[in-house]
């Protein structure tokens, strides 16, 4: 059975969620790291080690630098680090998002497409990957909510896995 | 998702965490007054301060909410419809799309001959005669009007009339799209466009009741991240003229539905969404509501544990039958009747204790299983090709000598085409299993309707422990009961959710407003 498998996966879930929970309130009392670059980890995160060990410095890189390395094939970043911290590399930080607030909130996807572009392009782009397309279907059309699938501020995860096995890795 | 500040209007549990509050609490207690928790409330517990003010509060997403949204709308009320689920559609967007409905054009245009008594016949027989009659009676007259609201109010398009087990004619028109999102979809952007307000993450945590027991508005959880009970925000939203609960059923909620019949522990995994659980049949319940039929529970024999959901193995299995034997692994004989009805079969296999087997050779599977079906069930793994019967019974441990008598056993029967073990319907077509390969796939039941909810009458009035309606208080689709009986027909839920979502809908417009 199924069950067995899905336990411990849902246990790691719950576990995460819960700690991503955690960062995600420190982060919501601080918004005066709002300016910090996105290679300064410490800034953040302080003493703790977030790279691994023997990591190059990361402090003025930014997401061109980093991908220098972590390419899609070689030492993929795809599903380690939070969105935001893409976001924020590629030099969009909290502000370009939630705005000047000491109480940022959840957004909804109309703040997505207005940088990235309609979800039908998005679609058509991805309308290669197998087994099926991710960015259409035939229960919400293109315009199922990115937040489901593409989280900014803990793991992201694959929404159609609730019924469907396409295993989507999702970034 | 919503950009709506939760206001923080007058709650209990904030009022106590104050320093003033804890004082006057204690004080509450010295005198002996009683004191609520959001768990048990006494009728007429009023919040001080609403935080919003509709005349109806629709509970639900799917095809009956919205359905009832529309018509409340339409029927001159402001309209909040609240789903505590991040997206909209509920069961109704993974629906196959499906919707019975009697005396169609399309009907017409094929030669199907058919009558709403036919339908209701149908549904009775199905249904073991326990349904409550006067409601199938709105649903099988009423489902060729809701079938064309949908068409002409919608815009939703349907491609075929097809059948499925238990009716007697064709008649399930199958939409465009072969799902009800083609339905859900559209009543979300019609409502949208007159002016209904929609509002996902918001879950009601209680129906709030005034002295008399009138139904006046929900306690809700706003932000609410489905399943985290803590998430989201309390608030408090009026509603003038009615609640109607679009809520769905409790097949993903394994406590209730143990309660009603312990067999099905989490051993079962369900075709629903993960939120199909009953809370809101349970609020209904506290403010006086009666319930009726709960323990009558559909569960599909053609779901795989080897997939998750609903899944292809439904479409491999309901076409073999007939053609193919179903096996069990541990004595490798058949068991049951293969054209058995859903019931029977799951409860077959739920005594038997442990995963069957359904298989069918080359020339049934390519004459019978459609070919998408077959290649999506054997890319996630779970139908199997096999070049030889040894291998079948290698693969799923059946005992080989045993499990080879009896497939001889069954071509016997096949060729005759009679069953002499277990009465199996043997299509005319039907050959013995012979041709390699051959396709095998597990079969262990999930939970996919609750045909038992609260009891409402025919105008979908949610009914009281004193049988009479509770006022402002309105249900349909799967949140009731009494519709189906003991078994719910495939494609019924979309005529009993459209049908009865527009008469709860007119009726709660209509409703005199108490405040």
């Amino acid at each position: 059975m199924k069950i067995k498998k899905v336990v411990p996966v849902l246990f790691c879930l719950l576990v995460f969620f819960v700690a991503a929970r955690l960062l995600w309130a420190d982060a919501r009392l601080d918004m005066s790291k709002a300016g910090v670059k996105g290679g300064n980890c410490a800034a953040c995160h302080g003493q703790d080690k977030v790279l691994s060990k023997g990591h190059v410095d990361t402090k003025a890189m930014n997401w061109g630098a980093c991908r220098a390395c972590h390419t899609k094939d070689n030492l993929s970043l795809t599903g380690k680090l939070p969105n935001s911290h893409h976001h924020l590399l590629a030099g969009i930080g909290c502000i370009e998002c939630h705005g000047k607030t000491s109480t940022p909130e959840g957004l909804d996807m109309d703040k997505c497409v207005s940088c990235h572009g309609p979800t039908e392009g998005l679609a058509q782009k991805t309308k290669e990957i197998k087994p099926t397309n991710p960015h259409t279907s035939p229960h919400y059309g293109t315009e199922l909510d990115c937040n489901l699938c593409h989280h900014q501020h803990t793991r992201s995860e694959d929404f159609c896995g609730q019924c469907h096995s396409f295993k989507f890795k999702t970034p | 998702m919503n950009k709506e500040k939760a206001q923080s209007g007058f709650t209990r549990r904030n009022f106590i965490k104050t320093a003033g509050g804890a004082a006057a609490v204690a004080g509450l207690a010295a005198a002996g007054l009683p004191l609520m928790s959001g768990q048990a409330q006494a009728a007429g517990d009023l919040p001080k301060k609403w935080d919003e003010t509709y005349d109806v509060v629709v509970v639900g997403s799917g095809f009956a909410g919205l359905a009832a949204a529309l018509e409340a709308k339409n029927g001159g009320a402001s309209v909040l419809v609240i789903e505590k689920m991040p997206v909209h559609g509920g069961n109704s967007i993974i629906n196959g799309g499906d919707f019975c409905a009697p005396g169609t054009k399309m009907q017409k245009e094929e030669g199907i001959e058919d009558s709403p008594e036919l339908m209701l016949k149908d549904m009775l027989r199905a249904g073991a005669y326990i349904n409550h009659p006067e409601l199938a009676k709105m649903v099988a007259y009423g489902a060729k009007d809701a079938l064309e609201w949908t068409e002409s109010y919608l815009g939703c398009k349907y491609a075929s009339v097809g059948f499925h087990g238990g009716h007697s004619v064709k008649r399930a028109h199958a939409t465009a799209i072969r799902s009800g999102s083609e339905v859900v979809n559209k009543e979300l952007a019609k409502a949208k466009e007159i002016g209904v307000k929609v509002q996902m993450r918001t879950k009601m945590e209680r129906l709030i009741v005034d002295k008399g027991g009138r139904v006046v508005g929900v306690e809700v959880r706003k932000n609410y991240r489905f399943p985290d009970e803590k998430s989201g925000a309390a608030a408090f939203i009026k509603a003038k003229k009615a609640v109607v609960l679009g809520s769905g059923g409790f097949s993903r909620d394994v406590r209730m539905r143990m309660i009603h019949d312990p067999r099905l522990t989490d051993r079962y995994e369900s075709t629903n969404q993960p939120g199909a659980t009953g809370e809101a049949i349970l609020a209904a319940c506290k403010v006086g509501a009666m319930d009726v039929q709960m323990d009558w529970i559909q569960l599909g024999p053609w779901t795989s544990p080897d997939e998750k959901g609903f899944g292809f193995v439904p479409l491999f299995c309901e076409r073999l039958v007939g053609y193919g034997p179903m096996i069990n692994p541990k004595t490798g004989k058949r068991f049951f009747k293969e054209t058995g009805n859903r019931k029977e079969r799951a409860d077959a296999i739920i005594l038997l204790g442990d995963p069957v087997i359904i298989m069918g050779d080359t020339y049934a599977v390519n004459k019978q299983v459609f070919p998408h079906a077959l290649q999506k069930g054997m890319e996630v793994g779970a139908i199997k090709k096999f070049d030889t019967l040894e291998a079948v019974a290698r693969e799923y441990s059946i005992p080989v000598d045993a499990f080879l008598n009896e497939i001889k056993r069954w071509n016997g029967f096949v060729e005759k085409k009679k069953d002499d073990d277990l009465d199996c319907m043997i299509f005319k077509d039907a050959k013995p299993v012979a041709e390699a390969p051959f396709y095998a796939a597990r079969l262990w039941p999930k939970v996919h309707h609750t045909m038992g909810g609260l009891v409402i009458n025919k105008d979908a009035q949610v009914m009281s422990l004193d049988f009479n309606p509770i006022k402002g208080l309105y249900a349909a689709g799967e949140a009731t009961g009494g519709v189906h009986g003991a078994v719910r027909l495939g494609g019924v839920a979309m005529a009993d959710c459209i049908v009865f979502g527009r008469v709860a809908g007119k009726n709660a417009a209509a409703e005199k407003a108490w405040s």
